[in-house]
């Protein structure tokens, strides 16, 4: 491992997960001396990727930040190929769309479509979920290879409600229900009020490369059990997304 | 109407109630546009509308029950939250009312005290659904030390007229103090720092909540009619 890439990166990783650091700050945080986290700071200014504020000399994320967290998206495989069809589920079941993927033991979504009724809504790409709390991270966890899965279901399951599901076994039992139904419902889980309805995407070797799902308001989506025709249209979008993803027997997996 | 008098065993009763269900109602008609610009900074824009259009749904329904018990007020006031408010906020403020009403229970009349232990009940229905502590951004930055300061005047011997306006004082001081918070509950927390800066409408709409107990409890104990 090369010392200063990995201390570059978790710069860049700090400032992205507060609004402005100056050196002093950052130094602290990294445990580095304040003439290194300098010297880096300049040199990641220097290619854009962070940049100075005038007024404060305090540092945050630069402009080539977002060309690269553009980049990342556009090359992403299933956020592509997943574009037109989030847009038609969504308009379908009326609800807002997200299509995410499982980055260590959290749902990265990397595409939303909002619901498409002119409401103010924030756009979730980039968010990240703990795997457990959201439907997406139900879906993908289910179809894991055992030990994969294993592995997710033992790490500390946090509390996001009072709903989330915060014991193993409970969580165990819902993933192989998950597994046969085909479907994750998450209710109120990870947000109070909302839940979402998905189901896991498969590439050409069988194993969920990702999620896509219908999210909503909770009194929406399950006030009166699980809609059959959601269900049914996020089933049918996730088979027809595998398919493309190169996916050949998915009805083995997804059923 | 007399609402908090200093006098009797039990001064609270269910005009006192829908006096301040009316009192806030009223504050969300007023503060509805504002509500709903600190939520489209981090929300989706319609805590205001959302609350507005909850409490007059509330003020319907509790609109005839003076002859019921405060308790049976404050339920019914829960549940047509519950079920007239979208997004997080309805279950959550309905659930609060909801522990409420069901702490007081079938008491005819109640005092301070008894107001303070059912303060407490609905903060905890709040966190036993949101699972939110203080310094997550939310109704909590503004519930939990509204309590604090309604039971520190209480336990002063202050009456209850400046034991509510204590309570909506430290109220408000939570509320400004989300500000600077990242949000770590609800949607919000998907923006990371970028929650920084905003002011949280649920806590806003929370000091509107003991903003209206105070007026309450002010009007019976030392406003004229």
């Amino acid at each position: 491992m090369i010392q200063s890439v990995r201390r570059a990166a978790l710069i860049l990783k700090e400032l992205g997960s507060s609004p402005r650091m100056g050196v002093t700050e950052l130094g602290a945080r990294l445990g580095l001396a304040k003439g290194t986290v300098y010297g880096l700071l300049r040199t990641l200014e220097d290619e854009q990727l962070v940049e100075r504020d005038g007024e404060t000399g305090k540092y945050r994320l630069g402009p080539a930040m977002l060309q690269l967290g553009n980049a990342f998206l556009d090359n992403h495989e299933l956020r592509a190929r997943s574009l037109l069809w989030a847009e038609s589920l969504a308009s379908r079941v009326a609800e807002a769309v997200r299509v995410g993927i499982l980055n260590g033991r959290k749902v990265l979504i990397v595409h939303h479509v909002f619901r498409p009724d002119n409401s103010v809504q924030i756009l979730e790409v980039g968010a990240s979920i703990p795997w457990h709390a959201c439907a997406l991270g139900k879906a993908i966890a289910a179809h894991l290879e055992e030990d994969r899965r294993l592995e997710l279901l033992d790490t500390d399951l946090a509390r996001l409600t009072g709903r989330t599901i915060t014991d193993h076994q409970v969580l165990e039992r819902e993933l192989r229900q998950v597994a046969r139904k085909g479907v994750a419902v998450e209710d109120q889980e990870a947000i109070v009020g909302e839940a979402e309805v998905a189901a896991a995407v498969f590439n050409h070797l069988g194993a969920p490369v990702g999620a896509i799902g219908v999210a909503g308001p909770v009194e929406r989506l399950l006030e009166r059990g699980l809609a059959p025709d959601v269900v049914a249209a996020v089933r049918e979008t996730a088979r027809s997304l595998s398919r493309e993803m190169g996916a050949g027997r998915v009805s083995a997996h997804a059923r | 109407m007399r609402a908090g008098g200093a006098d009797g065993e039990a001064p609270l009763g269910s005009g006192f109630v829908l006096l301040w269900v009316r009192e806030l109602a009223t504050r969300m008609r007023d503060q509805r546009d504002y509500l709903t610009q600190l939520d489209a900074a981090i929300g989706d824009a319609d805590h205001g509308i959302n609350m507005d259009r909850g409490l007059a749904a509330a003020m319907e329904k509790v609109g005839g029950m003076e002859a019921e018990s405060p308790g049976a007020i404050l339920e019914a006031v829960g549940t047509a939250l519950i079920f007239s408010v979208g997004g997080a906020a309805g279950p959550l403020y309905g659930t609060g009312f909801r522990g409420l009403g069901k702490a007081l229970g079938e008491r005819r009349r109640f005092d301070p005290e008894d107001l303070l232990m059912a303060l407490r009940a609905g903060l905890e229905a709040i966190q036993n659904l949101g699972a939110a502590s203080q310094g997550d951004k939310t109704i909590v930055d503004a519930f939990a030390p509204a309590i604090a300061a309604f039971e520190r005047g209480l336990r002063a011997g202050e009456d209850l007229a400046t034991s509510t306006a204590r309570a909506r004082e430290a109220a408000e001081d939570g509320m400004r103090a989300t500000v600077p918070m990242q949000a770590r509950k609800g949607r919000a927390s998907y923006l990371g720092p970028r929650s920084v800066g905003h002011q949280d409408p649920g806590a806003t709409s929370t000091a509107l909540l003991f903003s209206a107990l105070e007026r309450a409890a002010g009007r019976g104990a030392t406003e004229r009619p």
